[in-house]
């Protein structure tokens, strides 16, 4: 038959499908950064790092295909267990581990950032912990349920995406193109700077690179997917950034860091006057997505290295240091740029140059395999 | 272990307390505040706190208490507003802001940063200067009919915006305005009469850069003005004499409604001197036109044009006294600097702005004319 | 145990025979006997019977403790018995069938009649018993003879209090299950219809059945019913609701995992769609698994309403699941935490209407919540009259007077109201409940950290609808796993033949539910629709739950 029953024993390896695979790159992504990606483009290079973005998706999408060309090369492996045998054991372990640092590193970014955002915006005498632990907690029960239902829910979370759109769309009555222009005001070279700003938003496509072995699919499906969840995320910044250059003059968006909500604050609905509250309460949904990402990697790294383990431990674990070293650093505002320095820096190490390096570590390991094998 | 967890971390909500909570019972709402220019330096704040008291059917009775005091910047006023009134007020509900005309005069942003600032407040508020007046007298006006002062001045500008008399921006939407080189903005004038029973829509204050220039464009002219500037709303009447009969004075006026306005405007670069064209087409409704005799041929085509003629001198009019003030209201300015790059960086603006050309070009086209010829 | 005896003998005396040996025999033996039903355990072994007439009554009559209500006529002159217990067994029957010929000499034909059955077996002779047969029984005869003469007192199939519709059968669920299996299978006429007894309890031996429609019920999913009522161990079984609670996935989870219905047309509907139904002896509720949240949502009302009235009702109900579980949620965390998002025309009248309230308005919500609770509580299991006085002095009253004294303002009473009507809506009794009480922690966590905590609770809520699992099959399909094709029963009911292929959360092993139906429509086309009309409904989504 078309349908054939599922085994109820066997729910840990159904694999994920291509549209879960697509939710899950696209949640992880779209994520805390969304509420300030216009501003921090625009640092650098004003009205026209719009292009910066487009070049960035550009360069990201060449390492996409790198990296789905490493992934392919191992088609029952994660990340985790690829090191070992791209690497050997001895090279291969403390890769995994410091990936899983790294991780973890990005997890506490991203409730350091939340917090933040919302004791600016909504709650400012609401301690650092009690924001953290709800995130902390809510995502490890998430997690908890496994790949699976994380792709479910993600999924069914991304219509909150299009509501996200709905009200960015409402504000857009007040735009003027010609903040626009001039273009090129600044000059290539400072849109080239811009580059290094716009892949920072993108960073979170590694995710695409642990799990691919848990989606079911040929390769060729599996890169569709990948570069279409890409444009999918670059789309959806062009667009911020586009309403949010086209509101704000250039002169007035150094002065808001977090443009999206500013400008929804300025518009009232009949039933509900404060829209920026509507969109903020949303939009920790999507936070708490692309945390539960960085969750799920670092304890299923745990789980691939530490056998002995479950991985619902190793979730427990991780989620208590993610919440102890958010608690470390805490809300102080030098602490949290330093913090985010630290791990964005260490993102161009493990999101760029680690994947770019297995791309002939990979091909030559898969040449070698072969020829032993024959 | 997970129960455990769960059940501990309940707990810990529970005996933590509700840090961020602000019982909307115990905050005193201000809805209109008003800003005025005192003495060293000084600004005097006004605010109007209505309380309200329950009935248990029907609607509660009102009453506004009036609170002014001077201090350095805004949040000092509030803070000794607050030592006054049993509860603390929150101004996260403002819908007017209304401005003394001599401290207008002044940067009005430093006045504004609180608002911009602080993410409770309400950006949607309106903006208002008095003219020749304060804004102590308006915010403490005793007016006549029972609406609060907030309801009447936020009422009287929503009028004038759907009548096409003024931009109905609001505090964000000049904050653009406010910081952006090469856009200047209006902002409505009220003026009280009657002896202070009556307040009224005084047209549109000019300002340059952050300051009100003290220019401003009469009430009777704002329709065109918007028009010019390409906004309407849901009407734009226009009442222009035409004819000139000499008997009968009203026989002489007529009143057309805008039906379509479209607004081009065209920036000449001539060798660095920058030349405007704003040509302003209207198709428009006759709706009051006392002497008739419209079904004569060639009667329509006539007054539509001497309609073109009379709103092109109007409209000269209008833009001379906008380039006097030197308020770039119609954002030439930002205009040159996206598509003109070039010559904006050879320019200081602000003495330019007064001395290019600016040529309007009106053109009335009548569509209509009610039922009757 | 002398008034048992004498009841015997009295009994005995009614029959015209010779109740010497009987009278005697028992009166020797009582204390014996006694002490061997302490030691003897309920047993479930064969045990055959003896030639001996004396023996065998002996050993019924040990097996039912000398129950009062178990008759024994004595036939024959004392050579033979005929047994059965007076209170489910139907004297009528009992006296034109089987007495009365016996009596004339007519041996024979009894034991021709169409319900009458042989064994050796005692302990079976105890089960059928208990069933509501008559045994007859002979001096030197090993058989024994069982005839079927139970008399039943059953309602008569009435629309269930709970489930009324509109338009549509007016039949349901009644006390006795023959009857319901009766009303199902009136309304399949399939021999693919399977109905599989258990007998659960071990003291109380209650009937179980478990029904579906073998081909398209998954056999896995039967299977593990099966398993999970097997290994049910429990000495009573009273309800369905005792069963759901032993079989379900997580019985820690506020969602019932389970569909409770009495109506037969909608059983019938579930089987077709794949699903497998659970009914037991003595409760009209039949349980049907898998189920998932959103068939909660579904009233056998829909299907017979036009199909726009169809999707607006059910438009509504699913409307209803949200203001019911966060109405007061996000009332609280807009006036004690957000109130700059009330409306600039409502700010005064609100502002008004809660000014001089003594209490914070998450104490008023939990306040006027639990209220709303002890009235429902109070009024439903009072006769109708009583009922409707408690809610009038409940609702109108109280609500009035706790406004007028300022206790509670007028607002929160609106909302709780709203919340209680709207948790009413849900067609299920056991969703509603579970939405009421979900109401509860939403309420804290927005009277702590405002909308931030109605975000957190709602999230919480959804990860764990989607990490549910009923039977195998995602409880929140068709929203986590995704499936658009589903979506056509769930948020709206298109019209009946667009719902070609069955729901994927049954797990269905034919997916296809019709075939094109309205080929009259094109008539001139009908010679190429009916070449299509094979192989064009194959399954088209990828979901992960198929695979």
């Amino acid at each position: 038959m078309t349908n054939p029953p599922q085994q109820m024993t066997q729910q840990n390896e159904q694999k994920l499908s291509q549209r879960q695979f697509f939710f899950i790159i696209v949640q992880t992504q779209i994520g805390v950064g969304v509420l300030s990606v216009p501003y921090e483009l625009h640092s650098v290079a004003k009205q026209d790092s719009w292009i910066s973005l487009l070049l960035g998706a550009v360069a990201i999408q060449v390492l996409l295909v790198g990296i789905w060309f490493v992934a392919k090369n191992f088609p029952h492996d994660t990340l985790f267990t690829m090191n070992d045998k791209m690497f050997t054991k001895w090279v291969g372990r403390p890769l995994s581990i410091l990936y899983i640092f790294y991780f973890i590193g990005v997890g506490t970014l991203i409730i350091l950032l939340f917090s933040r955002m919302i004791s600016i915006w909504v709650l400012p005498n609401t301690p650092l912990w009690v924001m953290a632990l709800l995130m902390v907690t809510v995502c490890m029960y998430m997690v908890g349920g496994g790949l699976l239902v994380l792709g479910r829910l993600y999924t069914m979370l991304s219509f909150l995406l299009v509501f996200l759109l709905c009200l960015i769309i409402f504000s857009t009555k007040e735009t003027h193109i010609m903040y626009l222009f001039p273009m090129l005001e600044t000059g290539w070279g400072k849109i080239f700077a811009g580059i290094n700003k716009a892949i920072f938003s993108f960073f979170g496509f590694i995710v695409s690179l642990v799990i691919f072995s848990k989606v079911e699919g040929t390769n060729k499906q599996k890169l569709k997917t990948i570069v279409m969840a890409h444009w999918f995320v670059t789309l959806f910044y062009l667009f911020t950034v586009f309403a949010s250059f086209t509101f704000f003059s250039t002169s007035e968006l150094p002065l808001v860091p977090e443009p999206v909500l500013y400008m929804l604050k300025t518009f009232s609905l009949p039933i509900i006057a404060r829209i920026d509250l509507f969109f903020i309460s949303i939009w920790v949904i999507n936070v708490a997505t692309s945390f539960a990402t960085y969750l799920y990697l670092s304890s299923l790294g745990l789980s691939d290295l530490f056998k002995r383990h479950s991985q619902n431990q190793w979730i427990v674990v991780v989620g208590i240091c993610v919440f102890s070293i958010s608690i470390y650093i805490g809300l102080d505002m030098s602490k949290i740029e330093t913090f985010n320095k630290v791990v964005t820096y260490s993102g161009y190490i493990f999101s760029l140059t680690l994947p770019l390096i297995m791309v002939p570590v990979s091909y030559l390991r898969k040449k070698k395999d072969k020829g032993g094998a024959s | 272990m997970k129960k455990y967890l769960i059940a501990g971390i309940v707990s810990l909500l529970f005996l933590t307390g509700c840090w961020d909570e602000r019982q909307f019972k115990n905050v005193k709402l201000v809805l209109s505040l008003g800003f005025d220019q005192g003495e060293e330096g000084q600004i005097i704040q006004t605010v109007s706190i209505p309380s309200v008291s329950r009935a248990t059917e029907g609607p509660g009775s009102e009453s506004l208490q009036i609170l002014s005091t001077s201090a350095h910047t805004p949040l000092q006023a509030r803070g000794k507003i607050d030592r006054m009134i049993p509860e603390s007020y929150d101004p996260a509900k403002v819908k007017v802001i209304v401005l003394g005309e001599d401290l207008a005069k002044q940067d009005i942003y430093p006045i504004l940063d609180d608002m911009y600032r602080n993410p409770r407040s309400n950006l949607n508020a309106y903006l208002a200067v008095v003219e020749e007046g304060t804004a102590q007298d308006v915010i403490s006006m005793n007016h006549t009919g029972a609406t609060r002062i907030s309801n009447y001045i936020s009422g009287l500008l929503e009028a004038a915006v759907s009548s096409t008399h003024a931009t109905g921006e609001n505090l964000q939407l000049l904050c653009a305005e406010l910081l952006e080189p090469g856009i200047d903005f209006s902002i409505p004038l009220l003026k009280i009469e009657d002896d202070g029973n009556l307040l009224t829509f005084s047209g549109m204050g000019l300002f340059h850069d952050k300051t009100y220039t003290g220019e401003k464009i009469g009430a009777e002219q704002t329709t065109l003005y918007m028009l010019l500037q390409g906004e309407k709303g849901r009407v734009a009447r226009l009442t222009k004499k035409i004819d000139d009969h000499g008997k009968d004075e009203i026989l002489d006026y007529i009143t057309v409604s805008v039906a379509e306005n479209d607004r081009k405007m065209k920036i000449e670069n001539k060798d660095g001197e920058i030349a405007v064209t704003i040509n302003l087409d209207m198709k428009v409704k006759i709706v009051e036109y006392p002497s008739d005799h419209l079904y004569v041929k060639g009667r329509i085509e006539e007054i539509g044009k001497k309609l073109s003629k009379k709103l092109t001198d109007e409209s000269v009019d209008i833009i001379s006294q906008v380039q006097e003030a030197n308020s770039d209201v119609f954002g030439i300015g930002r205009r040159v600097k996206a598509y003109h790059p070039e010559v904006w960086k050879e320019l200081d603006w602000r003495e330019e702005f007064p001395e290019i050309s600016i040529e309007p070009k009106v053109k009335v086209e009548i569509i209509q004319h009610g039922i009757i010829n | 145990m002398v008034g048992i005896f004498l009841f015997i003998r009295g009994k005995l005396r009614l029959g015209d025979a010779n109740m010497g040996i009987f009278t005697r025999f028992f009166r020797n033996n009582r204390d014996k006997l006694a002490d061997r039903h302490m030691s003897e355990p309920s047993n479930e072994k064969e045990r055959p019977s003896s030639k001996k007439l004396s023996e065998n009554v002996k050993y019924i009559l040990d097996a039912f403790h000398q129950s009062n209500d178990l008759k024994i006529r004595v036939l024959k002159k004392g050579d033979a018995a005929l047994l059965y217990f007076e209170s489910l067994a139907e004297h009528e029957k009992i006296h034109e069938k089987i007495f009365a010929p016996i009596e004339m000499g007519h041996t024979e034909d009894v034991f021709h009649l169409p319900n009458a059955k042989q064994t050796n077996d005692l302990e079976e002779v105890v089960r059928t018993l208990l069933r509501g047969h008559a045994i007859y029984m002979e001096e030197g005869k090993k058989e024994i003879s069982q005839f079927s003469v139970t008399s039943s007192f059953g309602r008569t199939p009435e629309e269930p209090q709970n489930e009324r519709v509109v338009r549509g059968a007016h039949d349901g669920f009644v006390e006795n299950m023959m009857t319901n299996i009766n009303l199902v299978r009136k309304r399949v006429e399939h021999r693919d219809l399977t109905i599989k007894y258990f007998k659960l309890g071990k003291k109380t031996n209650t009937n179980v059945a478990v029904v579906y429609m073998d081909g398209i019920a998954d056999p896995m999913i039967v299977q593990e019913i099966e398993t999970r009522l097997h290994s049910l161990d429990s000495d009573m079984i009273h309800s369905p609701g005792h069963i759901e609670e032993f079989i379900e996935d997580k019985s820690n989870s506020p969602f019932p995992q389970m569909l409770n219905t009495e109506r037969p047309d909608r059983v019938a509907a579930n089987l077709v769609e794949g699903r497998v139904a659970i009914m037991a002896e003595g409760s009209p509720t039949t349980l049907i698994a898998p189920a998932t949240f959103f068939m909660f949502y579904q009233a056998p009302d829909d299907y017979n309403m036009r199909w726009f009235t169809g999707t607006f009702v059910r438009l509504i109900r699913l409307f209803s699941f949200i203001i019911a579980v966060t109405l007061p949620a996000f009332y609280i965390a807009v006036v004690s935490f957000h109130f700059e998002v009330i409306p600039d025309e409502l700010i005064i009248p609100v502002k008004a209407s809660i000014n001089e309230i003594a209490y914070p308005p998450i104490l008023e919500a939990l306040v006027m919540v639990i209220i709303i609770e002890l009235i429902r509580e109070a009024g439903i299991r009072l006769p109708a009259p009583i009922g409707q006085t408690i809610g009038i002095v409940g609702g109108l009253v109280i609500g009035d007077a706790v406004v007028r004294a300022g206790l509670v303002s007028n607002l929160m009473v609106i909302v709780v109201a709203l919340t209680a009507i709207a948790s009413f809506v849900v067609p299920s009794n056991e969703l509603s409940t579970a939405l009421r009480l979900l109401t509860f922690p939403l309420i804290i966590l927005a009277g702590t950290i405002g909308f931030i905590g109605i975000v957190f609770g709602m999230l919480f809520i959804i990860i764990h609808l989607t990490r549910l699992q009923s039977f195998g099959v995602p409880y929140f399909a068709p929203l986590a796993p995704l499936s658009l094709v589903d979506l056509k029963d769930t948020f709206v009911r298109l019209p009946m033949y667009m719902m070609k292929l069955r729901p994927k959360d049954a797990h269905a092993v034919k997916p296809i539910a019709l075939n094109p139906s309205r080929e009259w429509k094109n008539r001139d086309e009908q010679n190429q629709s009916k070449q299509g009309s094979g192989g064009n409904d194959q399954p088209s989504s990828t979901d992960d739950t198929t695979k």
